[in-house]
């Protein structure tokens, strides 16, 4: 692309377009559908839609490829189940509670692995969120372990809850963008493409690594905060690897890097899901062999595609 | 005051001394060139003096503050900074949106930032790739686009490791005008370059590093005439 349309002020106002136009599309579908059961899966699709928000806030944007996604979702699904489990704080503390806890947590994930790159930094984040479900799982006295905790709704309407979800999904872009608009996203683009050059610019990369840490550890931790108020019951299967690689799949698929590119892939990769589970549990075997393609082929995702980017 | 001072500068990797007891000092709106052979230590003493390495031992100031061991960032903020002989330019960006970046992260303001980066693409002649990912430019084109870098904010002494080489000569005429510019307007250099020509044309004043000491220091055509620089050059027996 050789015109001003490349230049990053632009590239991302199509693309936040892009990505409000998704959320609108989405807020007119319970006009056309009225299924619990299918209004519980865009639920969950959105709740992924967060998770690969947060995740790609720090793979795609920062560059630090981060394998503890869900483990954060689950850290503040307990938080909020277990303030209410056992000193009966309502939701409306426990929620921002949750997200202040997992951001500390991040922040200090963010330190202790700042030096690391690549591999690495992938294995060490990967040993946290494996630590954090062992623990949380053989906590019997305190979590319940692996029989999982209730948690309260916030409310009975489905469709309720999934307004609520796209709601906050709506928050979570718009300060996104905000974000990346600003000094900060500039910075965690030149961190990403080269730390050191970033750093002899004046950039002050140990920041704002933290911060983008901080930042991606606390939207999963309200994704899975919600999640546990929907479901009603939180247990250490949400901090499954699995979990992970399909915020993975998603985001890839989507697009790293970019706004619209994760929620598009979230939508498309669990609903693909929930069909492919009649066909039988190949789920995995078709998203791996998928993000093979598109790591391969299209690196820049279906939104590289779309938009003529390779 | 000078505008840099070393004392005792010291690093060894290992058993090897890279850098060994290095007093150096450059004034304010000097072209100071750092010349030698391969090994002999230039990049590692840039490496020290940039905040990217932190000395065995020595002390470093800047402008009569001392500086020795700070980071990068820190030294940046005082006007310190530094281009590299493999260029750091973010590769996913565009052209235009380095500077951006560059200028933001020197406390400028957005608008303050777009018009000198307008003005630095024409003076540098990158105005035709400047919508391209910096990924994609030539390395010659990457070159010009870190001196922009280093200039959207002017500093007070830009420390470059190689500049010229492995660059087409009307690139390199380019980066010698700007240099020279610059300088003119009050800016301070220290180059680390193995062309001796244009060591010759812009530095008034050369400094020669060889195993990992400065065997010499003055005036360029005094220093290049010193055996000893001679013979690190050219090995033993070359003045005779």
């Amino acid at each position: 692309m050789r015109d001003a349309r490349n230049l990053w002020s632009r590239r991302l106002a199509t693309d936040f377009r892009a990505a409000l136009a998704i959320v609108a599309a989405l807020a007119a579908v319970p006009l056309f559908v009225s299924s619990p059961y299918w209004l519980g899966i865009l639920i969950v699709s959105i709740y992924f839609a967060l998770l690969a928000l947060g995740w790609n806030l720090l793979a795609g944007f920062t560059g630090q490829f981060s394998l503890a996604p869900a483990a954060f979702a689950m850290l503040g699904a307990y938080a909020t189940a277990l303030l209410d489990y056992h000193w009966k704080v309502a939701l409306a503390i426990g929620i921002p509670a949750a997200i202040a806890g997992t951001a500390l947590l991040g922040w200090i994930l963010g330190r202790i692995v700042l030096r690391l790159k690549g591999p690495y930094l992938a294995l060490t984040t990967l040993s946290f969120a494996e630590i954090a479900r062992v623990v949380v799982g053989n906590s019997h006295e305190f979590t319940r372990g692996d029989q999982g905790l209730n948690v309260p709704a916030l409310m009975q309407s489905r469709v309720g809850y999934y307004y609520l979800f796209l709601a906050v999904l709506l928050a979570v872009l718009c300060a996104l963008h905000v974000l990346m608009r600003g000094r900060a996203g500039r910075f965690w683009l030149a961190i990403r493409d080269d730390e050191t050059g970033a750093e002899s610019r004046g950039i002050d990369v140990v920041r704002f690594k933290t911060l983008a840490f901080a930042l991606s550890c606390a939207i999963c931790g309200l994704a899975g905060s919600l999640y546990g108020t929907f479901s009603q019951l939180v247990s250490p299967e949400l901090g499954l690897l699995l979990q992970t690689g399909l915020v993975i799949s998603m985001v890839v698929i989507g697009g790293m890097g970019t706004l619209a590119g994760p929620i598009v892939g979230a939508l498309l990769v669990y609903l693909s899901s929930e069909w492919l589970r009649g066909v039988g549990n190949i789920q995995l075997i078709v998203f791996s062999l998928v993000v093979i393609v598109f790591a391969r082929f299209f690196r820049t995702g279906l939104w590289g595609l779309a938009t003529g980017r390779r | 005051m000078s505008l840099l001072a070393t004392s005792g500068l010291t690093k060894h990797f290992g058993g090897v001394a890279a850098v060994e007891s290095m007093a150096l000092s450059m004034e304010e709106g000097e072209i100071l060139g750092l010349i030698g052979p391969n090994g002999s230590g230039k990049t590692t003493a840039l490496n020290m003096l940039s905040g990217f390495l932190a000395p065995d031992a020595g002390r470093v100031w800047l402008a009569g503050e001392e500086v020795t061991g700070m980071k990068p960032v820190a030294l940046a903020r005082r006007g310190l900074l530094r281009m590299f002989q493999m260029t750091r330019v973010f590769a996913r960006i565009s052209a235009f949106d380095n500077l951006i970046t560059a200028g933001l992260a020197r406390g400028l303001s957005e608008k303050e930032t777009q018009s000198r980066a307008q003005a630095l693409m024409e003076e540098l002649t990158l105005t035709p790739v400047q919508y391209l990912d910096a990924g994609q430019l030539s390395g010659g084109q990457r070159k010009l686009l870190e001196f922009g870098m280093c200039f959207i904010a002017p500093p007070r002494l830009a420390l470059l490791d190689e500049p010229f080489a492995a660059v087409h000569p009307v690139m390199r005429e380019t980066m010698a005008g700007f240099i020279r510019r610059r300088n003119a307007e009050g800016h301070a250099f220290l180059v680390v370059s193995h062309d001796m020509p244009i060591v010759v044309d812009l530095c008034a004043r050369t400094a020669c590093m060889n195993a990992g000491r400065l065997i010499a220091a003055g005036p360029t055509r005094e220093v290049l005439k010193d055996p000893a620089v001679i013979e690190a050059y050219l090995g033993s027996g070359s003045h005779a």
